[in-house]
């Protein structure tokens, strides 16, 4: 009876885990595959800062619109669990002194969409013709036509704009994002600052590990 | 007495559809993401404002500017054609209609440069993978093209069927199969009005044998 009981408690526990969707990204090798990597009390950790070319390829989401994406991994101590949660990174761009805890995904969800809600495209359509004509007694000619039509989008009507693309974006970036809590095997994830910096500023990522202050400089 | 009209060449380029955005926004190919370990997420839906980004005034941004309006260089209709007139100015067109292009373009019912484009660009909504306004289109490309496609575990038919299709906004596990091949998975988000290319290449599976020389030690 114990035995069913048990069985049916996985069986929901499997099925809640499937349910939730993958989380987070696919941790390398080790923290120093990474471009910037620490170790601290056992526990190391890897980051990288995307460019805005591969934030374009990686996200359907356009997270350029608002935020810099740093990936970031962790590798536990083993048989040492390692709390992961948002609260304990920062970032700052190097020279400046404000530094932004990254934003949730709902925020940055909301953020895109509000971005691509003001958007509007003007379409531009040329057409052109040409034609010969002939016919008895010498009759002739030929006709040339072209035209432009040009249509204004509405406000709203950009991909990204509507409710339910704000629903997928979300689901999009909780689904790619740094998964918080215990992590006892490694795990890696993306984080989204609301900041912008120039290109060949570094970012400055501190991470509090096991209360102590790690700074990772990000090219 | 009688005349005839011959259309000899009616060349319609379209549609040929040029998009250009600027800044540009281009399909995206996306990176499959992964089930990794720790799970909890409650955090991350925590309520904050959306708030612009922080940035030093003083700083030239990296990023591009984001424009609020775009130009987009939409259908470009090119249109070649050649008429003959073997008859005198005054036969009765009206037996064809009194237009000679209504008899070549029957289905057109009208110019044939410059009215197909809008029946040969929306076809009609007939099925769930069907055009729609605010769907996001998917364009597939596997090896092999008879691979059998699942969505959301659901079968939606052969890869060879389904080179382009149109999905409502939101997440979905893209699967194929086929025989002799490892399946492919992938987690594709679907946004209205933006395209995604997916490249699925099914590998080929080991045999049995070799998998089993592969498992046994020396």
């Amino acid at each position: 009876m114990n035995r069913k009981i048990l069985q049916g408690l996985l069986w929901l526990a499997a099925a809640s885990v499937i349910a939730s969707g993958p989380r987070g990204t696919v941790p390398k090798a080790s923290a120093n595959r990474y471009p910037s990597h620490a170790e601290k009390g056992g526990v190391n950790v890897g980051a990288a800062l995307l460019t805005s070319d591969e934030v374009r390829k990686t996200f359907v989401s356009e997270v350029n619109r608002c935020c810099l994406v740093v990936e970031v991994a962790f590798y536990p101590a083993k048989d040492k669990p390692q709390a992961v949660s948002l609260d304990d990174f920062s970032a700052r761009v190097t020279g400046t002194e404000t530094a932004v805890k990254p934003s949730s995904a709902k925020v940055v969800a909301a953020s895109i969409q509000k971005s691509a809600e003001s958007q509007r495209d003007i379409t531009v359509s040329p057409s052109v013709g040409i034609g010969y004509e002939s016919g008895p007694y010498g009759g002739h000619g030929t006709y040339k036509a072209a035209g432009v039509a040009v249509t204004v989008s509405e406000p709203g009507s950009h991909s990204g704009s509507s409710e339910r693309d704000r629903d997928t974006m979300l689901t999009e970036l909780s689904e790619k994002g740094l998964p918080e809590g215990m992590a006892s095997a490694p795990v890696s994830g993306y984080l989204y600052f609301p900041l912008t910096k120039k290109k060949d500023t570094p970012l400055q990522l501190d991470c509090v590990l096991n209360g102590s202050k790690v700074s990772l400089t990000l090219p | 007495m009688a005349a005839r009209v011959l259309l000899l060449i009616s060349l319609l380029t379209g549609p040929a559809m040029f998009a250009w955005a600027i800044p540009r926004q281009a399909a995206t190919v996306q990176e499959e993401a992964a089930i990794s370990a720790a799970s909890d997420s409650s955090k991350q839906a925590r309520d904050q404002t959306p708030g612009a980004p922080q940035t030093d005034p003083n700083e030239k941004k990296d990023a591009k500017p984001q424009h609020k309006i775009h130009v987009r260089l939409g259908t470009v209709s090119l249109g070649l054609g050649y008429s003959y007139s073997s008859g005198p100015y005054y036969y009765p067109y009206s037996v064809f209609g009194f237009y000679p292009y209504g008899v070549a373009y029957p289905a057109l019912f009208c110019d044939p440069f410059w009215c197909a484009y809008p029946s040969l660009l929306n076809p009609v909504y007939s099925s769930s993978l069907a055009y729609a306004e605010d769907k996001g289109q998917v364009k597939l490309t596997a090896d092999p093209k008879t691979a059998e496609v699942y969505i959301d575990g659901g079968y939606a038919g052969t890869a060879d069927q389904l080179k382009t299709m149109w999905l409502d906004s939101g997440a979905y596990d893209l699967s194929l199969s086929a025989k002799g091949r490892k399946a492919f998975h992938q987690r594709i988000y679907i946004l209205s009005r933006k395209s995604l290319k997916v490249l699925a290449r099914l590998e080929p599976e080991e045999e049995p044998d070799r998998a089993r020389e592969k498992g046994v030690k020396p």
